[in-house]
């Protein structure tokens, strides 16, 4: 029993990313231990490249969130001349273009010049689907919000986006592939001596479920603190229409919900093993009202929400500011 | 950044035809982005066109519709840029002159206002705007 506890708890998940990419299809030069590749199917092209473009998507959103939640940005695309959105644009391709050639969204090591200009490419056209997307759920683009608006907006918002697009193999999974050798949680503080953490498998277990929660809540924080004492978030909240909370808490779900499980960067099988407690529902539910908590007690610190404010704002501001915060904890807890 | 830790194996992507690496699905991916960034790059030229050499000119729309709530008068308004360009600080101003009481005035800025955008909001009198002689305009903005 005792041994069949341990490696969950010893095995973190940085390391089981490395694994992970080990066995997920390369087109690349990676160097590929034959012992853990050679028994495996054919991998399937389609859905590795859907889940390449879901990695793509969440480190635009990672990287994007704050920036969208930033008023300027949105006044300085509406007010900006066609001339310059085209500059901006080409701007955004060649900064993706300079990041592609040593990061990228894919798993390919290797790529020629050409293959990185059209991996730019698709890396812009991911940033600016998710940051039309993104705008949209906040309201920033409307069926009623003119063309010219909503362009200056998209191209603007898609500049982070895009960059996110291209730095997310490295963000959310450099430290796996690097350190892939190493036990990270070796080097894992613990506050409880190991004996006793062994003893009871309920409680090892509950103990691992906790750090994923206390992961999602420095990640929750980590992104949502900087938004939480700006304006935005009461300019945001306010400007909802009425039900589209429900869209907010759903998008903030399920964006949660793709970055742990769907993108890949953890591996399911490890997770399963160590998450006996929560199914991955559960555990996306479960962080989601740890992001919600995060974010009404940083409202509350930076004198966003006081008592005497209605319900109303205070389910508004707490929903929209969780948003960015249940990101910030879904990458929290595949990093920490 | 590209992860030195790993030996760089020769495959078949070292060579100069790494072109054909890309998979099926790589290409529709490529062929989707492609579509969406020139359907962005045509919208830009598009707006470009037809917009950017109009200036700002205003409509305000008055809506008949009073509600009276306490005792107060509120008439709603709708303003439209009907020229192309963004206006900025667009200053709309109410004035409802009336018979015997003098002047009553509104005045509402509104911080945006792109082309072919509407804004409404409401002006709100003390006294009956059916009474009186009500006159809204816009008196002044800026271009970003």
């Amino acid at each position: 029993m005792l041994f069949w506890w341990s490696p969950p708890l010893l095995i973190s998940k940085q390391r089981c990313i490395g694994l992970y990419l080990r066995s997920v299809p390369e087109r690349g030069a990676m160097g590929e231990s034959p012992d853990i590749t050679e028994n495996q199917t054919p991998p399937n092209v389609w859905l590795a490249e859907l889940q390449a473009i879901l990695q793509g998507a969440v480190g635009g959103f990672l990287f994007g969130i704050p920036l969208l939640y930033t008023v300027e940005v949105w006044s300085i695309g509406a007010a900006t001349s066609s001339r310059w959105l085209l500059a901006v644009l080409l701007a955004t391709l060649v900064g993706v273009g300079l990041l592609t050639q040593v990061e990228g969204f894919r798993q390919a090591l290797s790529l020629n010049p050409l293959e990185v200009f059209l991996e730019s490419l698709e890396a812009v056209a991911i940033g600016t689907v998710c940051a039309a997307l993104a705008l949209g759920l906040l309201c920033r683009i409307t069926l009623a919000t003119p063309l010219s608006e909503a362009l200056g907006k998209v191209v603007f918002e898609a500049v982070p986006f895009s960059l996110g697009v291209a730095l997310a193999r490295s963000t959310l999974q450099g430290k796996g592939r690097r350190e892939a050798g190493v036990d990270r949680s070796a080097s894992r503080r613990t506050t409880v001596p190991r004996a006793r953490q062994l003893t009871a498998p309920t409680l090892v277990n509950l103990r691992d479920a906790l750090v994923d929660f206390d992961a999602a809540l420095i990640g929750a924080v980590l992104i949502a603190f900087s938004i939480a004492p700006t304006e935005e978030v009461p300019l945001l909240a306010s400007s909802l229409p009425p039900l589209w909370l429900l869209l907010i808490m759903a998008a903030s779900l399920g964006l949660s919900y793709a970055i742990v499980f769907a993108s890949g960067f953890t591996d399911r099988a490890e997770r399963r093993q160590r998450g006996l407690l929560f199914s991955p529902l559960t555990e996306t539910l479960v962080a989601y009202v740890v992001a919600l908590v995060a974010s009404m007690i940083m409202l509350v610190l930076f004198q966003q929400l006081t008592a005497s404010d209605p319900w109303s704002e205070w389910l508004s501001d707490i929903l929209v500011l969780g948003l960015p915060a249940s990101i910030g904890g879904a990458a929290g807890r595949i990093l920490i | 950044m590209t992860a030195p830790d790993y030996p760089q194996t020769p495959t078949s992507t070292d060579t100069p035809q790494g072109f054909t690496q890309r998979s099926a699905a790589e290409w529709v991916t490529f062929i989707a982005a492609a579509v969406i960034l020139l359907g962005l790059v045509g919208l830009i030229l598009f707006d470009w066109q037809t917009n950017q050499n109009r200036p700002p000119a205003f409509s305000v729309a008055v809506s008949e519709a009073v509600r009276v709530t306490d005792g107060r008068y509120y008439v709603p308004f709708a303003i439209t840029n009907t020229g192309g360009r963004i206006a900025r600080m667009v200053q709309v101003t109410a004035a409802l002159a009336l018979p015997d009481l003098g002047e009553e005035t509104g005045e509402q800025q509104i911080d945006f206002l792109s082309g072919h955008e509407t804004k409404a909001g409401s002006f709100v009198f003390s006294h009956d705007p059916q009474a009186g002689q009500l006159s809204v305009r816009v008196a002044s903005y800026r271009l970003p």
